[in-house]
């Protein structure tokens, strides 16, 4: 048969939509030459996601939308992106005899965006509107210390699924907080409060201006601020754009005009914006180019490799015989988790084995807490499952840690069930598997009505950088986030010790006490310490991540020429 | 053709219908409460989740959350997600670059496919039917992300000829390597389809009378030849706009398009119903307009199809 003319058309339209392909889209990248495209706008380009509320502070509780928020607001006190340390910010001062009554007194001057001033009327109205209840802020528990906080805030009597709805607050404003003059204001809490100071950095305790309470909606879309940056605009699901404020009062200004918050649905994706400098930062290098360091050799001198405060244990649920264990089966699993292998191979160095409940790069912490219970050592995790059996616990033939399928975590939880079940041999009598349920908000469900079977991943990521933020909320009795219900008199008592300790440093020293009387129960494992790896483009200079793991807006700024 | 047209647009009534009811009961059904898992490690407080429920209408028995989502749907008011976005601002911002991206795909399906499909089917057995057939077998066996990742890595990163992601315009130039990384699979699908279809017709009765009346091969092709065998490649290019209109999660993922794909991903992840239940129906319904196009289009390339 011979080639036919139609035919021929139709080769060559295939052949000219191939040739139109290859050079489609091109001259777009700009790599090479001296200029950097930067300069001209002052604009940077960095990694994010959509937020899943508005900015209002006391409403937001995850980093998409947090990231953005410490960017526009500043707070009473800040950390040190560097030490972690608390500074002031907007406060001048915080003043204490008690630990009980404090006196917050702001910085004269302060703006908002929209020109209004700062006020100590600003701070207590926000934080009143987000501890009362039917405002239903997800902040809310913050406030729990403050007197007169269980007047604003109600709760459900049978929870959210019963048919009863949660009475009406008597008030809206909260006891213990009183308006002195125009910058000062005084909060008495219900018992004294060692951190209370620290506390203060953490998004919710922000202010908000009267123009919120006009139309809080509005607001949460386009909010007035009084941080380094002013909120400009947000195409929701593609990017958020902040620009310098020219008013900002900080010792250290921003150093780049305009910051956009480009989102990425794929990590691959802005790791390979970033490779070609389209992208100048993101903090999560993808885990196919952690793999074998790829990315350190790809970015070179652009790697930022740092520590960051979240640690990943696992916790049992001691309300559940079957599961449960008891003390020694809970230390003989501790003893055969061989976690330097883990973190090297699964994470490529990317975490670092812990000793202890508490992350390394918050006050007060301390090494060496879990004793040589966190050491791998096989031996002794056969002996102590010997005398776990012998006290008469008998575990289940089978025995799953749970995580959640939509994360990454089946490998690190594999490895850690292989490394369990060698460590106690064949005739152990138990096997350690991985299941897992499909979404987060499916395994948090069955935690928090304790219905769980078996053991499960549980990470802590630090609200505010102090040892007290790792040890209450999880390991008091009756805490929030006490999966496992633990309960420990002995340790309730020295936590209370420490929290209402006057000197800070005694304090810390109770606090590391109480830690290191975790060691008795092992309510938890503890497992390691995140590290951070983020990036950078050629044309940006003096980045610095803060140990919440996400951007310094303050320190990048663009490479001149 | 008229008449049959309006019998089967009155179809499409209870097949929303019955679709939509299953996509909310489904939907319903899936175990977790969305709320919970929105406070990571902390329980989330209670009276956000039942101010939540109830601005949602949670709280609600199946039937009645049914009956005022076919309400909103009908007076056109979406209501917003559970971010307290616009739906029908996020649809409006994401559908025209997933109609966009899936017709580009649709088109180079087409042209290349059935391009190739054509040559090699009439010189069975030569030198360019092998080269299809070879190129075929290693566009079939090549799953999209290896693709998608190759071709970004290659002309994005290592040489720079694209950008390695789509902007927020999302323009056409900047579709081109997408749409052919979405199309890669199916073009190949579509070549061998053409070309199986083509060398059956060749020997036709039709063909043959065609060629012993003396018409020109161009005619005898291009009129012929091509209108019949282009009946299994059409069902097939038919179907295959309805699911690229759904968005390519992966190739969306890749190129970092702000498509359908990635929005109705994020929704899925955080059991987002508000999202989820809009953009299923609207894929219900162009799965079934793209079909009935279809059905519609046979009559006009095969004469012997008619509809009363």
């Amino acid at each position: 048969m011979r080639v036919t003319k139609g035919a021929k058309i139709a080769t060559g339209t295939a052949l000219l939509a191939l040739g139109v392909a290859a050079c489609g889209g091109g001259g777009g990248s700009s790599s090479g030459g001296g200029d950097n495209p930067r300069a001209a706008t002052g604009t940077v380009y960095i990694r994010g996601c959509e937020p899943q509320t508005g900015f209002v502070p006391g409403n937001i509780n995850e980093t998409c939308g947090g990231t953005i928020n410490d960017f526009v607001y500043s707070r009473l006190v800040k950390y040190n992106s560097d030490t972690a340390a608390p500074e002031l910010d907007q406060a001048e001062s915080i003043e204490t005899t008690d630990n009980k009554v404090w006196t917050i007194k702001l910085k004269p001057g302060l703006k908002w965006t929209d020109g209004t001033p700062v006020t100590a009327k600003n701070y207590v109205d926000a934080w009143n509107y987000t501890a009362y209840s039917p405002n239903a802020q997800l902040g809310s528990f913050w406030f729990g210390d403050i007197v007169g906080f269980d007047k604003v805030n109600t709760a459900d009597p049978d929870g959210p699924d019963g048919p009863k709805e949660a009475p009406k607050p008597e008030t809206d404003k909260l006891e213990g907080l009183e308006v002195v003059d125009d910058l000062t204001f005084k909060v008495t809490l219900t018992a004294p409060v060692a951190v209370f100071r620290t506390k203060l950095g953490y998004s919710t305790f922000s202010a908000l201006p009267d123009a919120f309470f006009k139309d809080p909606k509005g607001f949460a879309q386009k909010p007035v601020t009084n941080g380094p940056f002013k909120f400009v605009q947000w195409d929701h699901n593609s990017q958020i754009i902040v620009e310098a404020n020219p008013d900002y009062p900080g010792p250290e200004k921003p150093k780049v005009k305009k910051i956009v918050y480009k989102m990425y649905k794929d990590d691959n994706a802005a790791y390979a914006d970033l490779v070609s400098n389209n992208l100048d930062f993101t903090e999560l290098i993808p885990p196919s180019a952690l793999a074998g360091d790829k990315w350190k050799t790809d970015l070179g001198d652009r790697a930022i490799d740092g520590q960051q405060g979240v640690i990943q244990t696992v916790t049992f649920p001691l309300y559940d015989k079957e599961f449960g264990g008891n003390a020694d089966f809970r230390k003989a699993v501790s003893y055969a988790i061989d976690r330097k292998t883990i973190t090297d191979k699964i994470f490529n160095k990317g975490r670092v084995p812990i000793n202890g409940w508490v992350s390394p790069i918050v006050e007060g912490f301390k090494d060496g807490a879990c004793g040589d219970l966190c050491t791998y050592d096989p031996a002794k995790a056969k002996e102590y499952l010997a005398k776990a059996k012998a006290e008469g616990y008998t575990p289940p033939a089978e025995f799953p840690i749970w995580s959640n399928a939509d994360g990454t975590h089946k490998e690190w939880i594999e490895a850690t069930v292989n490394s369990i079940n060698q460590a106690f041999g064949a005739d152990s009598g138990v096997k350690f598997v991985h299941k897992d349920m499909p979404t987060f908000a499916e395994l948090r469900d069955t935690i928090t009505q304790h219905k769980i079977k078996g053991a499960f991943r549980t990470g802590w990521q630090m609200d505010y950088p102090h040892i007290e933020n790792f040890l209450n909320p999880l390991y008091k009795t009756g805490a929030s986030s006490n999966d496992g219900l633990y309960s420990n008199k002995a340790l309730d008592a020295k936590l209370h010790e420490a929290d209402t300790a006057t000197d800070p440093a005694q304090a810390n020293a109770l606090y590391q006490e109480a830690e290191a009387m975790l060691q008795q129960d092992m309510p938890a494992i503890p497992l390691w310490s995140y590290g951070l790896q983020a990036g950078t483009s050629k044309w940006v200079t003096g980045v610095k991540v803060t140990p919440f793991g996400v951007l310094d807006p303050l320190s990048i700024a663009i490479k001149e020429a | 053709m008229g008449r049959y047209a309006i019998r089967r647009l009155l179809q499409l009534v209870p097949v929303v219908l019955g679709t939509t009811f299953i996509i909310n009961y489904m939907v319903w059904q899936l175990p977790g409460d969305p709320f919970a898992g929105r406070c990571g490690q902390r329980p989330c407080p209670d009276s956000y989740v039942t101010a939540m429920r109830e601005q949602f209408g949670l709280d609600q028995p199946i039937l009645v959350q049914y009956w005022n989502f076919l309400k909103n749907l009908f007076t056109g008011n979406l209501g917003t997600d559970f971010n307290g976005v616009s739906v029908a601002t996020q649809l409006g911002d994401a559908w025209p670059i997933t109609i966009r991206l899936a017709l580009m795909a649709v088109l180079f399906e087409a042209i290349i496919g059935i391009g190739a499909g054509v040559l090699s089917g009439l010189k069975r057995g030569g030198f360019v039917d092998n080269v299809v057939t070879v190129a075929t077998l290693i566009l079939l066996s090549l799953p999209i992300f290896v693709t998608g990742y190759l071709l970004q890595w290659i002309l994005g990163v290592q040489f720079g000829v694209i950008e390695p992601t789509v902007s927020d315009a999302a323009a056409v130039p900047e579709l081109i390597v997408p749409a052919l990384v979405l199309a890669s699979l199916n073009m190949a699908f579509t070549a061998r389809l053409t070309r199986t279809s083509i060398v059956e017709n060749l020997r036709a009765d039709y063909v043959r009378t065609a060629v012993a009346k003396g018409l020109s091969n161009r005619r005898v092709v291009g009129i012929h030849l091509l209108r019949n065998s282009l009946i299994p490649v059409l069902t097939f290019l038919g179907t295959e706009i309805g699911s690229l209109m759904s968005g390519a999660i992966i190739t969306e993922g890749i190129f970092n398009i702000h498509g359908i794909g990635g929005l109705l991903w994020r929704a899925i992840n955080g059991q987002d119903y508000t999202i989820v239940v809009p953009v299923a129906t609207l894929l219900v319904l162009v799965y079934l307009l793209s079909n009935l196009l279809v059905d519609l289009l046979y009559g006009v390339l095969d004469p012997r199809i008619r509809y009363e």
